[in-house]
């Protein structure tokens, strides 16, 4: 039996961010037909009020430690984390930016419109405890990405882009819907938590087991892991760098707490399906990404394809849930994607602080000499590929000291020892980026690249932030941090 | 002054960090150089006083401090010395000032940077031998290699990128497998125990399965033996030293390589004893065949720093064979342990004095191939005093360190294994002649080439560096048990009951 859910006041509470961001969306919407109030000051006010306002919902209204039913929302501790974290990413992103050569394209009203939305659909896809609203938020998210893609700077190239990733995602999207049909089709009921109660009993029925198989396609189409990662270079490397930056982490994040909420729940009775799939999908993503990753010179694919890898780490992890003692494993995967999400903002923000209006494709010999040019962002980028590299005392040591621990405690030598080869890999091509801007004079001709003079300025603060904490976190905090996560990890842990 | 006591190690570890940072931030090569010459005799100060207070009597760890970081996981920050990392402590100290006065004068491009390099790395090395914690102990063993990393890949020659790659890749290898081990053994005390520590401290008293221990002891020996270098892991090592600066080639010759013998001591042998009698004869093989491999390769070298990297090789192997000479009795040979000790402070004397020499050389002629020079003797005298005591210090002679440490070495072996001792000692025969012809090659004969007519001799500030190394060379020889007496008890303790090995904290 389906009934709608009852709206009540907990819901209005649980919803605040969402609505604060939709209706944004509306205003900023109306404002670009406005002659009066369409200027881009105006348009900008409306979209920072909207984010304080949004950003200051998910924090000051406390989530529960278990979540429980809102009209189809959960407000647990976990989905509180997750909107935050994509609300912060979101503000990162806009902060950068600001100082770049599209901040006039993106804060126009159309694009801050849909911006907007797609954060609301983000955040109530985290959020969310009922496949549709799972798949309305997902959708509400991808399609808003598809057009900012291709609109924010109208060339063949990102229109291009646009089109793979809509064509491919549109198919993911498709596998994915019809995985949660299937898995409607045998448990009788669209909510998660119903969904738990009900598998055991029908785990064994082909129909459920479909489906889960369907849904792991589905995340891993979306999460880019190999063989269907296709997508991913040509959508990094044809967005304008902001947007990549955004898509890069607020997508993983939104699959991984999807992925946290359905394997260490639901999906833990039928183990035997997914479980083997997503090994496959693991081990291949940690080699071919890793491998790809040597022979790119574009810097966008470069790091493409070094995501794909870190969702083969963290794929990883999500197969440790497979067995008994699931807290290891959730307490990983979020800490990994808190320092992978930090991490790559840096990153990112180091190619958009280096690009130029004419130079908006970066190579890798584009950074040739950087040290001497810009040290400050060269020390950056340095910071930031020892973090992916998982060396100390960056983040990414310690993500990966939990992805490892949470895959040994369950006996997942083997996908250890793929592990280490790809993270030995990696550091090849990591370590090449070094070289360049240390030890390699430069070969781009003078102005290819943006000199970023250290000083006061929105880039170099936003990537001091970064810098700071990727390294706080490999030392002084990961224990506060840790502590924090625990707690947020309650609320999936105890939905088993 | 309860603070500092308190809290010695700590300041010990981070002070070269705090001046390493100061440095990074102020401009100016001159404050530079006085504030790592500065810290980093500082440093040593505050390690003589760790080598005063040490109670020699005593095999427990000693000045040990503990601070909280992960609770949750039993992550703990745990600093403190035994015998053992004692004396690799000082002989890091002892090193820096001098690495620091061989810069002093140094026209190399961003001095400055290179100068916070090597306070960097001091932490790196003083953390890795201090850290009782199997976490903190990895951050540094890998933290260390980045300044290195930075000093081969900028200050280097010509290949130093590929020099500088392959030295990362190569370790890096070895360590990921190391963490990954030390997380297994992390869980299996936790399973034995229902508690988290990765304080090595607890670990030594987790009973593993002898089956898993062959695995644990392979992943770890492999970093060691990659770090050591043990033949056949060797090959980035000739590549790094022909091409790091010189202070890059005193500081890995020196100290970065001891830290895999150690590994062995502190980790592998200790923590996995049944799978050390397993492993002995393959390890104690593998070092056979680098001494004599490495004598053999350093004696047809033509290139002078290439043959003091491969001798490298080879005197690291006798101390692998000291450190695992098996007795009948299972036991560890106290003699042989305590020789492989010696032998790797004095390999850090010798041929951190040698890499000095062979810079000093290169500085004037931009060559180090040995057909170059030839009866510098005559030209050069007081270099060639330095080049002969730091010769006859790697040789052995007695007199030298190098003497003791090889003669304990062969000695424990002896009763380990006669054939081993007795190819093992082979590789002093065959150091004799390599070194030797070294030193013939370059000081001895006549003048061959004009432009070494008129090379100057040893500027005082060369003197400066060079003349401790050579008094070490030759009191280690004469007064070993001043420099042993600090670690005798630990090294028996060792030897005598590695197969229940547990260390005691000292609570001062």
């Amino acid at each position: 039996m389906f009934s709608f859910p009852e709206i009540t006041s907990s819901f209005y509470m649980t919803a605040a961010p969402i609505l604060v961001l939709v209706t944004g969306a509306m205003i900023t919407l109306l404002q670009s037909v406005s002659r009066r109030f369409g200027s881009r000051p105006a348009i900008e006010f409306v979209m920072w009020v909207t984010m304080v306002a949004a950003i200051a919902a998910a924090a000051v209204i406390p989530g529960e430690q278990v979540g429980h039913l809102a009209g189809g929302l959960l407000s647990g501790t976990m989905s509180r984390f997750a909107q935050l974290l994509i609300l912060a990413i979101a503000a990162f992103v806009m902060l950068m930016v600001r100082d770049h050569h599209t901040g006039p394209a993106f804060f126009r009203g159309e694009l801050s419109s849909i911006f907007l939305m797609i954060l609301s659909g983000m955040l109530m896809m985290v959020a969310s405890d009922d496949l549709v609203s799972l798949f309305v938020g997902l959708e509400l998210a991808s399609i808003g990405l598809y057009v900012v893609i291709g609109y924010l700077q109208p060339n063949r190239r990102s229109q291009e882009g646009a089109i793979k990733y809509f064509i491919l995602g549109s198919v993911a999207a498709a596998i994915l819907l019809f995985g949660f049909a299937l898995l409607y089709a045998s448990c009788g009921t669209m909510r998660l938590s119903g969904i738990v109660a009900n598998l055991p009993s029908v785990a064994s029925h082909g129909w459920a087991r479909l489906g889960a198989l369907m849904t792991l396609v589905g995340l891993g189409f979306k999460l880019a892991l190999v063989p269907f990662h296709m997508w991913a270079p040509d959508a990094y490397e044809s967005a304008p760098t902001a947007i990549t930056a955004f898509m890069a982490t607020t997508v993983k994040v939104m699959i991984l707490v999807m992925a946290l909420r359905l394997f260490a729940g639901s999906f833990s009775t039928m183990a035997e399906v997914w479980y083997p799939a997503l090994v496959v999908l693991a081990v291949l993503s940690m080699i071919v990404g890793n491998i790809m990753a040597l022979v790119q010179s574009s810097l966008k694919r470069m790091l493409a394809y070094s995501s794909i890898a870190h969702s083969g780490y963290m794929a990883v992890a999500v197969c440790a849930l497979s067995s008994a003692g699931s807290g290891l494993p959730v307490r990983a995967i979020l800490f990994y994607l808190l320092s992978y999400v930090l991490v790559s903002l840096g990153a990112f923000g180091v190619v958009m602080a280096l690009e130029t209006p004419d130079n908006d494709q970066l190579t890798i010999d584009d950074l040739s000499g950087l040290a001497k040019k810009s040290p400050w962002i060269a020390f950056a980028m340095t910071v930031f590929m020892f973090s992916f590299a998982g060396m100390p005392p960056t983040a990414g040591f310690i993500g990966k000291f939990f992805v490892f621990n949470a895959a040994l405690s369950n006996h997942l030598y083997g996908l250890v020892l793929i592990g280490v080869i790809g993270s030995s890999i990696s550091l090849f091509y990591y370590l090449r980026l070094v070289v360049r801007m240390y030890m390699s004079e430069p070969v781009a001709p003078f102005g290819a690249v943006r000199a970023v003079v250290p000083g006061i300025s929105l880039t170099n603060a936003l990537l001091a932030f970064a810098v700071l904490g990727t390294l706080l976190l490999g030392t002084a905090l990961p224990g506060v941090a840790m502590e924090r996560l625990v707690r947020t990890s309650a609320d999936v842990v105890a939905r088993k | 002054m309860e603070f500092f006591n308190s809290h010695v190690l700590s300041i010990l570890t981070f002070m070269p960090l705090v001046v390493a940072g100061a440095i990074f931030l102020v401009k100016g090569d001159q404050f530079a150089r006085i504030a790592a010459l500065g810290g980093s005799i500082l440093t040593f100060f505050v390690s003589l006083h760790v080598w005063h207070y040490f109670d020699a009597s005593s095999v427990k760890v000693q000045f040990v401090e503990s601070y909280v970081w992960m609770p949750e996981f039993g992550i703990r920050a745990i600093f403190g010395v035994d015998g053992i990392s004692l004396l690799l402590v000082m002989l890091t100290t002892a090193l820096t000032p001098l690495v620091i006065l061989s810069l002093w004068h140094s026209h190399v491009a961003h001095l400055r940077y290179f100068l916070a390099s090597v306070m960097a790395l001091q932490t790196g090395m003083l953390g890795a031998l201090v850290a009782l914690d199997l976490v903190f102990f990895y951050v540094f063993w890998e933290a260390m290699l980045i300044p290195m990393y930075f000093i081969i890949g900028i200050w280097g020659g010509a290949r130093r990128i590929y020099a500088t790659t392959k030295f990362v890749l190569y370790t890096v290898v070895g360590s990921l497998l190391m963490l990954a081990a030390a997380i297994v053994l992390y869980i299996s005390y936790y399973r034995q125990t229902g508690m988290y520590s990765t304080s090595i401290l607890d670990l030594y008293n987790a009973t593993i399965d002898p089956r898993t221990q062959l695995w644990l002891f392979g992943c770890f020996a492999l970093a060691f033996a990659i770090k050591v270098p043990m033949w056949p892991f060797h090959t980035w090592l000739p590549d790094a030293h022909v091409e790091a600066p010189t202070a890059g080639s005193v500081i890995l010759a020196g100290v970065l390589l001891k830290m895999g013998t150690y590994g062995f001591l502190r980790f592998s042998i200790p923590m996995f004893p049944v799978a050390v009698k397993s492993f002995a004869p393959v390890l104690v093989f593998l070092g056979v065949v680098g001494i004599i491999y490495g004598a053999l390769t350093a004696w047809v070298q033509k290139d002078a720093k290439k043959l003091v990297a491969y001798s490298s090789v080879s005197h690291l192997g006798f101390v692998v064979v000291g450190s695992l000479a098996l007795l009948a009795d299972g036991t560890l040979s106290p003699e042989a342990l305590t020789g492989a000790l010696y032998q790797m402070i004095n390999h850090g004397v010798s041929t951190g004095a040698l890499f000095f020499l062979v810079g000093v050389i290169y500085e004037r002629r931009h060559t180090r191939m040995l057909e170059d020079f030839g009866g510098l003797a005559s030209v050069m005298p007081w270099f060639s005093v330095m080049l002969i005591v730091a010769t006859l210090g790697s040789v052995g002679l007695p007199g030298t360190g190098g003497f003791v440490g090889e003669f304990l070495i062969l000695l424990g072996t002896f009763q380990s294994s006669p054939l081993t001792a007795l190819l093992a000692g082979s590789g002093v025969l065959l150091g004799a002649i390599y070194m030797l012809t070294l030193c013939r090659k370059i000081l001895f004969g006549p003048v061959k080439h004009d432009e070494n007519k008129a090379l100057r001799d040893l500027t005082p500030m060369e003197f400066a560096y060079l003349l401790p190394l050579a008094i070490l060379v030759i009191v280690m020889g004469v007064f070993p048990d001043f420099f042993l007496g600090k670690s005798k008890a630990s090294i028996e303790h060792l030897a005598k009951n590695y197969r229940s090995y547990s260390l005691a904290v000292d609570a001062h």
